[in-house]
């Protein structure tokens, strides 16, 4: 009887054991649900990345896909996203401008981060729910621009040419591997640097963002300007806020894609080894971590000059707001901003519409509404703050300026931003898998600053080894 | 005879029922267990990314996580073996500490001499971190231990003068391996002492008290007659921890900065989930990863049962026949 109870038990512990293989097919997406997205985006970004372009690839395309037939008899619009951020002013201005009523547009929320919803629309597509319209981030936009999840933007009525006013790496973007339009934004992404005027007036003696420019506009000068303020400050202030703010700007000048005929290309991430060590060891960049909640308080504090922002950081109740402390803030409205050391792009979220859509003029409607016609996205700019993706809207409200952000103590963002916009890039220069990519460098350049690898060969090396195992199909010398 | 057999068919038709009953277990249980399971180790065969996901690799998944070879393999060996690694650091780091705490309260708690007043009271306040989940826990660490000066550890160290610069508590190898350690220990602690109290609760008490009346001390009692006894308990614990510490999982994962697990932190059930939840999966990696799991818990399992039953032998030859009869009756296991 003894031996048969421990038999018993042994049978009963493997069983145990057992549960734990089971758990990581069935359970893990729930133990996932709250731990990767809280309020903070991604480390590459709630917006982040620079994205897949579908077109990258070149040989022989297949054809284009033709439009689907949608039906038009739907309940509500319904579009799935993950936050409300974007698309809660988005729906309040549609029903103002236009014949619809709130109850006729819905949105749901899919995941608490792009992380996230990217796993969960498979899902939600696959079960019996209606969804009209899907917003999809820059990084894994390529995952869903195909016929099992979205079709072409034409059977809406909308086609290529109606997107000449917008910025072209945003079609691009859009378009998947056969040439097809299946995705359109409304926000375009370029960014700058957002500083502190009361500090740069005290430390590097200037009174303008045209003199802050000349004095930051290459990345000597900001290396020279960090020293500046660093020694005028006592070591106080900080240049720039986060090593993964500089990244941003610095990767996004890189002259080849991160994969090359199946290899890793390093090109420029080399040297920002080298400038990461040396900024954090002078203090030149803080030590807080991006997205984090003394990502906001630095701001407040004097410990940084300023931030590296694109767009969708400087509306109203964005990052820029929070690092001001808000309205009433120790620092609220005390910022300007300038173009910074070089243009660059970051991110940027897409509208496409489902295989299930079953709302045609409706969602044609709400498309057309904030991606191509210019008047309503000209007034969508004005009232949410928001960069759009048309250049004549842009081009009309710097000229008229009647922009003025209370953030930036009245500056107009967009004037500053706007040769960046037309300069942004991306043709050839991006991947489906740079998101991981470039979070495996992240994390290799915090470890090489930390002091975990002790040269920067051995930090390479790391990186290429988690990159290797993340993709185990690349090539190496 | 004749009355016999209706009463015969009457229970037969009662058993039918209760399978009946038990059978939505059963269900539920081979769908979300028993299915899981089998298609784990189909997994386990085939080939990682997207791409590849349907095709049969053979044991390629399980030579590249055990031996290595080409830079994929040794980039995913070596990262499998420090998850192993990191493992059993963690799981030392937590367990040894905790045994000893809470071995050393249930001793307290129940001692007939000590006579704690409220014990009530102290064990619900000692179980109460497990009742927390470990998100809100991470958090709180987080919080407390923050990297940049703005963390209120940070805080106290900078504005005592004791450091100059704010220590990197939550990258650095060491200190968040000690902070992921300390944590475990704190939520579990708890949870343990109460399983080790009923254990020595279940013990006879004439045996304390005789004992008592022939003079031996705390320790003679606590070497001689309370270590003993609860070993069934003891082994419990022991096999339950150990699995427990394979698949530990939440609080390792949880504690960084930025939205990559550190890699000194990344343990086995951390390496399956990070491999499956890629942008392109890698599920032939994760697979093979929880297989080999398993049969690493098996094989623990089966030593340390078999390690408990020799002993238990060894003991039972050794000591007289009352004291180890009592052994039995009481171990239950």
């Amino acid at each position: 009887m003894k031996n048969f109870n421990k038999k018993i038990a042994l049978i009963a512990a493997l069983a145990c054991a057992g549960t734990m293989l089971a758990g990581c097919n069935s359970n893990t997406t729930d133990d996932g649900g709250n731990t990767g997205g809280g309020n903070a985006p991604a480390a590459d970004g709630g917006n982040a990345g620079g994205g897949d372009s579908g077109n990258a690839g070149g040989g022989d395309a297949p054809a284009p896909a033709p439009a689907a037939d949608l039906a038009d008899d739907g309940d509500k619009l319904t579009i799935l996203c993950w936050t409300g951020d974007d698309i809660d002013p988005m729906i309040d201005y549609f029903v103002a401008n236009s014949d619809y009523t709130k109850d006729q547009v819905t949105w749901v929320q899919v995941g608490t981060s792009g992380g996230e919803a990217r796993e969960q629309y498979q899902q939600y597509l696959s079960g019996g729910e209606d969804a009209d319209l899907l917003i999809l981030e820059a990084d894994w936009i390529l995952q869903y621009l195909n016929d099992q999840y979205t079709v072409p933007l034409s059977s809406l009525g909308i086609d290529k040419g109606d997107y000449s006013n917008a910025y072209s790496y945003t079609t691009a973007i859009g378009t998947d591997e056969s040439g097809t339009l299946r995705a359109a934004t409304w926000q375009c992404a370029p960014g700058g640097y957002a500083y502190r005027a009361d500090l740069a007036e005290q430390y590097l003696g200037v009174t303008s963002p045209e003199e802050m420019q000349a004095k930051i506009g290459d990345w000597s000068k900001f290396e020279e300007a960090a020293k500046t303020v660093s020694e005028a400050s006592g070591g106080k202030t900080a240049m720039a806020a986060t090593l993964g703010g500089m990244w941003q700007v610095y990767q996004y000048n890189r002259s080849q894609p991160w994969v090359v005929n199946n290899k890793v290309v390093l090109d420029n991430a080399e040297n920002f080894l080298d400038i990461a060590k040396t900024y954090r060891e002078n203090n030149w960049v803080t030590d807080v971590g991006q997205w984090s909640d003394a990502w906001y308080a630095i701001g407040q504090d004097d410990s940084t000059m300023g931030y590296f922002f694109s767009t969708w950081c400087l509306g109203s109740g964005a990052m820029l707001s929070n690092a001001e402390g808000g309205e009433g803030g120790a620092t609220y409205g005390k910022y300007n901003l300038c173009p910074g050391p070089s243009g660059y792009a970051w991110g940027g979220s897409w509208l496409a519409p489902s295989t299930k859509c079953n709302n045609k003029t409706m969602a044609a409607d709400f498309v057309k509404m904030f991606t191509v016609n210019t008047d309503t996205m000209k007034g969508y700019a004005l009232s949410k703050g928001e960069f759009v993706n048309n250049k004549a809207a842009m081009q009309a409200i710097v000229d008229e300026k009647s922009n003025s952000n209370p953030l930036l103590g009245g500056q107009d963002q967009f004037a500053v931003l706007m040769d960046s916009a037309n300069a942004i890039k991306m043709d050839g220069l991006i991947t489906k898998y740079d998101s991981a990519i470039k979070e495996q460098f992240n994390n290799a350049v915090t470890d090489y600053v930390d002091g975990k690898y002790a040269t920067k060969e051995d930090a390479l090396n790391g990186f290429q080894d988690a990159v290797a195992a993340i993709y185990p199909d690349f090539d190496w010398d | 005879m004749q009355s016999l057999k209706p009463m015969g068919r009457k229970s037969i038709s009662y058993a039918k029922y209760g399978y009946l009953f038990i059978l939505p277990f059963f269900v539920i249980y081979a769908f979300f267990m028993i299915y899981p399971l089998i298609n784990t180790f189909v997994l386990s065969f085939k080939g990682n990314g997207a791409a590849h996901a349907a095709d049969s690799v053979g044991f390629q998944n399980f030579q590249w996580l055990i031996v290595g070879g080409s830079r994929p393999a040794k980039a995913i060996h070596d990262e499998f073996i420090q998850s192993l690694k990191n493992t059993v650091i963690l799981w030392f780091g937590n367990f040894i500490p905790q045994l000893i705490l809470s071995l050393l309260l249930a001793i307290w708690f129940t001692d007939s001499k000590v006579k704690i007043k409220g014990t009530g009271a102290f064990k619900v306040i000692m179980y109460m971190p497990n009742i927390i989940t470990a998100t809100s826990v991470c958090a709180l660490f987080f919080i407390l231990f923050a990297n940049n000066k703005y963390g209120a550890v940070n805080a106290m160290l900078l504005g005592a003068g004791k450091i100059t610069e704010p220590i990197r508590f939550v990258n650095n190898v060491w200190s968040s391996r000690f902070i992921v350690m300390f944590i475990q220990t704190w939520m579990w602690f708890g949870n343990t002492m109460i399983l080790l109290m009923s254990g020595i609760m279940g013990i006879d008490l004439s045996l304390f008290e005789a004992a008592n009346i022939d003079g031996a001390n705390s320790s003679q009692v606590f070497f001689q007659i309370t270590l003993p006894l609860l070993k069934p308990i003891f082994i419990y614990v022991l096999i339950t921890s150990m699995i427990g510490g394979l698949q530990m999982y939440d609080v390792p994962y949880l504690f960084h900065e930025g939205n990559a697990v550190q890699t000194h932190l990344e343990t086995a059930a951390v390496f399956v989930y990070k491999h499956f939840h890629l942008q392109d999966p890698n599920y032939g990696y994760s697979a093979a990863a929880s297989v080999l799991l398993f049969f690493i818990t098996g094989i623990l399992g089966i030593i340390i049962y078999r390690f408990n039953n020799t002993s238990d032998e060894r003991a039972a030859a050794k000591s007289n026949r009352k004291k180890s009869k009592n052994a039995k009756l009481l171990g239950g296991f």
